[in-house]
């Protein structure tokens, strides 16, 4: 049985607004879900609708089978870890992470012995007996999350829970909170913008776009395989190459006079992507296309070359592509690329569909 | 704004001494006036060093009969003062802090309008109302009483519009994580918004129990019994002598008795007074 289960859930605001059309999504026992998309996507409504903070219009939603659309907050048994922490700024860490027990009715002992349990886990016993205003900011998130695992709930609710730390911490609790989630085994509903946050966390990704689920899948299926051209900007960085163009006579019509065969597709508008990543520079002979090269960015280990593809009749559509190692083109300079055909992903120009049929 | 120039120093350091003269000079003869004896006022001049009186007129006023037919001792108005003075404060802070509960935190039908009726009573204080007000109270047979002098002071804008606009800064997120904690509206209340709005309360509670001791028009007009008298009020009343000379030293020594709670509340409660009109803890 799975754990958690949105079925055909929506919202509609009462002024109208569909902020979520329909969603359906299986979360299973221990599995960390990661809900990403721009800004204003509908994720952390989502999110706050399985908290409990949003009502739910329309649809299920299932913890552990029992259906809580109509509970309050605290009966869902979950909890909630936020942006700004939410700490009570008058409270010790310690009454911090014992409020929502004591507010059960656990007796003392019993709270003592999970506190200390808890905030030896996440290394804060030094600092029960502070105020949050005396804690740094990477200490406040620990805080939250341990006021989360005390309650042993059974989901963990994170909304953005990174964006205030910088960029340093960031990575350091990314993994702390993975390494934790392993650990409890506790089903994990997690919030972010940010596409390299969501692909290390998640177990499954859930894209969103307009409070629609573009895709729903393991990290490395939505890297390989985007479901469509939003999914394929969003997964990935920097996001991939996408150039409209169209498939004529068996062969992908780059530009007038590039020609790439493609013999299993019917002639069709099509938006033809790949991966900076992908790319290779070769020799001028074996070029697939050229690229005129405008900026070069060296990270040291790889190096981003920003440019537009010569693809004739003015067409210069800017493209990306991106090196391991040190390059150094210069500006203006015009590079022979070579596009392996195993690294194309097809979408329909209409639907931003992905077209299923390999050109191989 | 740091700034060296000497005769702007001098010029300020005179206007603030002539200020504390001016504020510091009337206590000084009021403190003077009652170590005399009644006749040192006779002659029309004001004596500007202490008599030898001070042990007895101070006695006299606090524990026999205060001058001029009144008949309670200074002490049992200073304590009717002071249970009008915190049963106003109290109520006011009591009642304020609910209803800014409510319009801050509850969706109810007409909250808007409800907030608006409240501050539009600013417009209307004892002093207006008098009338209507003493008829209601005298109706409710609450003349000579405390409830009588408490009861209509005790609503307030100001403090609904004070402790709305603090409520209002408290982050949405922290009400929602005290949702999830399980912490029902009344636990909310007590466990979170009380002990967050603590300097709020404090300042509220030094302004309100400045106005309740200071109140004058009110306790004049629902008390005619003398043991309901208030401090303030029967000062006017030993003033007014038909015959005979006023008793200034007794006068004066019930002016400074007057003087000293509001003072020694404001020095009390100074730092969380300053905090909670200046900064928010959040």
């Amino acid at each position: 049985m799975s754990d958690l289960v949105l079925e055909n859930i929506g919202k509609t605001y009462a002024n109208g607004y569909h902020a979520i059309p329909s969603i359906d999504l299986n979360i299973e026992q221990g599995e960390f879900i990661v809900l990403v998309g721009p800004s204003g996507c509908g994720k952390s409504t989502l999110l706050r609708m399985v908290a409990g903070l949003e009502t739910i219009t329309q649809g299920d939603l299932l913890i552990k089978g029992e259906r809580v659309n109509d509970k309050e907050p605290a009966a869902r048994d979950i909890a909630m870890v936020f942006q700004n922490y939410a700490l009570y700024p008058h409270m010790s860490v310690y009454d911090n992470m014992a409020y929502g027990l004591k507010n059960r009715g656990v007796n003392k002992d019993e709270i003592d012995t999970k506190v200390n349990a808890v905030a030896v886990m996440l290394g804060l016993e030094e600092l029960l007996s502070r105020k949050p205003k005396q804690l740094s900011g990477g200490q406040r998130q620990r805080v939250a999350m341990g006021r989360a695992m005390v309650r042993d709930p059974k989901v963990f609710l994170f909304d953005e829970p990174l964006s205030n730390l910088d960029a340093k911490l960031r990575v350091q609790m990314r993994v702390e909170i993975r390494e934790l989630q392993r650990k409890l085994g506790t089903t994990t509903l997690y919030v972010t913008h940010d596409q390299v946050e969501a692909m290390t966390l998640a177990d499954r990704l859930v894209v969103l776009n307009k409070g629609h689920a573009e895709q729903i899948g393991t990290p490395m299926e939505l890297y390989d395989r985007p479901a469509s051209t939003f999914v394929a900007q969003f997964i990935g960085s920097p996001s991939m190459n996408l150039i409209p163009t169209a498939v004529k006579s068996e062969y992908l019509q780059l530009g007038v006079d590039i020609r790439l065969p493609c013999p299993q597709l019917a002639d069709q508008k099509l938006i033809w992507g790949i991966r900076p990543e992908h790319v290779e520079i070769c020799a001028a002979e074996e070029a697939d296309v050229m690229l005129s090269v405008k900026a070069v960015e060296a990270l040291g280990a790889e190096t981003l070359v920003h440019g537009s593809l010569q693809l004739g009749d003015g067409n210069t559509p800017n493209f990306v592509v991106r090196l391991a190692g040190h390059h150094t083109p210069k500006s203006g300079e015009r590079l022979p690329l070579r596009v392996p055909k195993s690294a194309w992903h097809l979408f329909d120009a209409e639907t931003q569909q992905r077209v299923e049929k390999s050109c191989n | 704004m740091i700034e060296n120039r000497p005769w702007l120093t001098a010029i300020s350091h005179l206007s603030l001494l002539l200020g504390i003269a001016m504020v510091a000079l009337p206590v000084w003869v009021a403190l003077v006036a009652s170590t005399h004896p009644t006749e040192a006022f006779g002659s029309g001049e004001i004596p500007l060093w202490f008599g030898d009186q001070a042990i007895q007129n101070w006695g006299a006023v606090l524990f026999a009969k205060a001058g001029n037919g009144i008949d309670a001792p200074v002490w049992s108005m200073m304590l009717n003062s002071l249970v009008m003075a915190l049963g106003i404060t109290i109520g006011k802070i009591a009642i304020s802090i609910l209803s800014a509960y409510a319009i801050v935190f509850f969706r109810f039908p007409f909250r808007g309008a409800a907030f608006w009726v409240i501050f539009i009573t600013l417009m209307l204080p004892v002093e207006v109302r008098i009338v209507p007000t003493y008829e209601v109270v005298a109706n409710l047979d609450m003349l000579n009483s405390y409830s009588g002098l408490v009861l209509p002071l005790i609503a307030s804008a100001t403090a609904t519009f004070l402790f709305r606009q603090c409520f209002m800064t408290v982050p949405g997120e922290l009400v929602e994580a005290a949702r999830i904690d399980g912490a029902g509206p009344i636990r909310f209340f007590f466990d979170i918004l009380m002990p967050l709005s603590r300097t709020n309360i404090a300042a509220l509670f030094v302004i309100m129990f400045i106005y309740g001791w200071n109140q004058y028009l009110w306790p004049l007009i629902v008390t005619t019994d003398d043991a309901y008298y208030t401090l303030v009020m029967s000062i006017k009343r030993m003033l007014s002598v038909e015959q005979g000379d006023v008793e200034w030293n007794q006068v004066m020594v019930t002016t400074l008795l007057a003087m000293l709670p509001p003072v020694l509340v404001v020095v009390g409660m100074q730092k969380l007074f300053v905090k909670g009109l200046v900064d928010a803890e959040k």
